[in-house]
């Protein structure tokens, strides 16, 4: 039996891993939720984060602080990205066909890895921990960077201000009404235009922030937005599409799962996860805390 | 009047020879330019281009120039296939130079024998490239075996004051094969020695956090890695947020050219400085007037300051091929694998040979210590020593 600093510290590693992925799954979840479309391309907008991140840090140089000022401006621009996206692409594909959609969001997300492969070339991008946040400390025998510390309260506290936000406020009222029904929201005077593109900007927020958060704890490449998709997708299904409490329960699961699956099959941890959404998908397609599609 | 006509219809019948002789020597090159192993496959590119475009000015081999076709093979073993088949096929190339991971070498292999073209791999290290069933008269391989970067990495840590030994690598073929000649080679060196941990991350892991846990929870210490190129940022950034390095007191030794200069430039101040480590090249180097030559050209050629590192393997391999054919006399493929057995070529890091026996030249690395120098904003190795892998090919 391993003892229990090790548990300890493998399951905040685990809880780790879960706080990024709620980030990145979470806008995932609020475009399906709302507008309706599977984006594909929303691993390439936290890859961008990762890169306007690094690109900030260049500029800004180092210095206590100024990791903070990188990272939410590349949050925000790549927010500002996704509105311009949304305002010029996605507004045709509402109410399409899911292939054409799957088609059109996969495609995209060629275009902008791509792109960023002109910008920052092949080579392998690296941002320095925030010197406030770069040591560690022993708690309970187990080694714990301080910024993991930071990710693990970040993640709920994300969770529960987009929460508040859509229980509590008007704006969040008219999301979920738009997820329920577009036209009688239109008609009752509310521009869904407008709210749309708020919301994809929000989500791509989220995956930017995402990626600017995870640059300083992994090497920022080409190809790092196919790798993280896949893991939100999981996470998302297993959650329940659309759900929010859902998404941060499937990012909980899939990180603990990953962590002590490689206690007990050394080899096969990507297969626990893989088990995972499988025994899912057959007791409960909807997911965790999904609804069941009529 | 006879004469005249038969000499004219002698020219016109040359006219095509003549022709020929102009026609480029066609060299297709499948390389990953795409992903993280870009980051090497990328410069192997252009120390290949930067060896054809000064033959060219020479004046070619055998009075034709070269060409080089690179193709993006994705580190995809079908991709490689694919590509290699295009270029075989679409651009009639008469050579394949290329590929990079362990999973594309053997695949394309495996075309170069259909198709009867000589295939020259500058980088793939698995065993299984030119292994006793796997080879064939097409196949060649200018990179370092998993057998040799193993056993010379055993050689260095058999002489830390350490038992307690762990490993980390990626699950497939060179993370499995490298790992493995390590430690064979370590317990029959230095028969104390415990492996107490071995840990098998996917190819490209991104979370690395809950196999250090585990791998620390065994309390080795010191840990071979064989995570390559950019994975080895990602892997170092979350090792040392964990303490694994000072816990170790940096008895660690990362193969997979952990210590090369791109690394450790792209990761400044954040790079364990202290660790072992190993790479083809290092501009710094510069052991002999050749290999100052080659940087200084390099330099100039990619308009860099500290050139990389993974240019040489591409530049190497073109250099193998061009003596052949110069020996051979010919482009014909068989001939060419004929001049290839036990060719000796004096390259930028001295004169390698192909064996006979097993298609393999004894390429070796570089090896060293990484500290912090004042000269370099980054961590180089020093001292660092050419481990010739001649004496453990076997």
């Amino acid at each position: 039996m391993p003892d229990a600093s090790f548990v300890f510290a493998q399951s905040l590693s685990g809880l780790t891993a879960a706080m990024f992925l709620f980030l990145i799954a979470s806008g995932l979840s609020l475009i399906f939720g709302v507008l309706r479309v599977l984006n594909f391309a929303h691993g390439a907008f936290y890859m961008l984060g990762a890169y306007l991140a690094y690109q900030s840090m260049l500029w800004l140089g180092p210095g206590p602080g100024l990791f903070w000022i990188a990272a939410l401006g590349a949050a925000l621009g790549v927010a500002l990205l996704g509105g311009v996206v949304e305002r010029v692409l996605f507004r045709y594909l509402y109410g399409k066909e899911e292939l054409y959609q799957l088609l059109f969001t996969y495609a995209l997300g060629l275009i902008l890895s791509d792109v960023a492969k002109i910008f920052w070339g092949t080579q392998q991008k690296s941002v320095s921990r925030p010197p406030e946040l770069a040591g560690s400390f022993s708690l309970f025998g187990a080694t714990i960077p301080q910024y993991n510390l930071f990710i693990i309260v970040l993640g709920p506290s994300i969770a529960l201000a987009f929460w508040f936000v859509l229980q509590r406020t008007r704006a969040g009222r008219f999301i979920r009404a738009a997820a329920l029904d577009r036209e009688t929201l239109g008609a009752l005077g509310v521009n869904v235009d407008a709210l749309y593109t708020w919301v994809f900007m929000l989500a791509s927020f989220l995956g930017g922030l995402g990626g600017a958060l995870i640059s300083p704890m992994r090497a920022t490449t080409p190809g790092m937005d196919t790798e993280v998709i896949v893991e939100a997708f999981v996470v998302v299904v297993i959650g329940g599409l659309g759900s929010l409490w859902g998404t941060f329960l499937g990012a909980v699961v899939y990180g603990q799962v990953l962590s002590f699956g490689i206690l007990f099959f050394p080899r096969f941890s990507i297969f626990a996860v893989f088990a995972l959404m499988a025994a899912v998908l057959i007791v409960r397609p909807w997911g965790f805390l999904g609804r069941p599609l009529r | 009047m006879l004469h005249v006509l038969t000499m004219l219809l002698a020219a016109l019948l040359a006219l095509p020879l003549v022709a020929e002789a102009q026609k480029p020597i066609k060299v297709g090159m499948p390389m990953p330019l795409s992903g993280p192993p870009a980051l090497f496959g990328d410069p192997a590119t252009k120390g290949a281009q930067m060896f054809v475009d000064e033959i060219n000015a020479k004046g070619g081999v055998l009075g034709r120039k070269l060409e080089l076709l690179v193709r993006d093979s994705k580190a995809d073993a079908n991709e490689a296939v694919r590509v290699a088949r295009e270029l075989i096929l679409k651009e009639n190339v008469d050579f394949l130079v290329g590929t990079l991971t362990s999973a594309e070498g053997p695949a394309v292999s495996v075309v170069a024998k259909e198709n009867k073209i000589v295939f020259i791999a500058p980088i793939p290290k698995t065993d299984q490239l030119t292994a006793a069933d796997k080879l064939h008269p097409y196949v060649f391989r200018v990179a370092a075996t998993t057998t040799m970067e193993g056993r010379s990495a055993a050689e260095i840590v058999a002489r830390w004051p350490v038992t307690r030994v762990a490993t980390i690598s990626f699950d497939y073929a060179y993370g499995q094969d490298v790992t493995r000649a390590f430690v064979e080679h370590l317990k029959k060196i230095k028969p104390t020695v415990e492996i107490v941990d071995q840990e098998w991350p996917k190819l490209g892991e991104q979370d690395y956090n809950p196999f250090i846990n585990a791998q620390m929870a065994k309390k080795p210490e010191a840990i071979f890695s064989s995570i390559w190129g950019g994975f080895f940022v990602t892997y170092s950034k979350q090792a040392k947020a964990l303490g694994v390095f000072d816990a170790i007191r940096y008895n660690f030794i990362g193969v997979g050219e952990a210590a090369t200069p791109e690394t450790t430039k792209s990761m400044g101040a954040d790079y364990p400085v202290g660790i072992w480590g190993n790479s083809y090249d290092a501009f710094y180097w510069g052991e002999t007037p050749a290999h100052r030559d080659y940087t200084a050209r390099l330099s100039k050629y990619l308009k860099d300051e500290y050139p990389s590192s993974w240019a040489i393997q591409g530049y190497i391999g073109m250099q193998f091929l061009t003596e052949a054919i110069k020996k051979a006399g010919s482009t014909d493929s068989d001939k060419v694998s004929k001049a290839l057995l036990g060719l000796t070529v004096d390259t930028p890091v001295g004169a390698l040979t192909i064996r006979e026996k097993d298609h393999q030249a004894n390429r070796g690395q570089l090896y060293g210590k990484t500290v912090k120098d004042a000269k370099y904003p980054f961590a180089i190795m020093k001292p660092v020593t050419y481990v010739d892998p001649s004496k453990f090919m076997d």
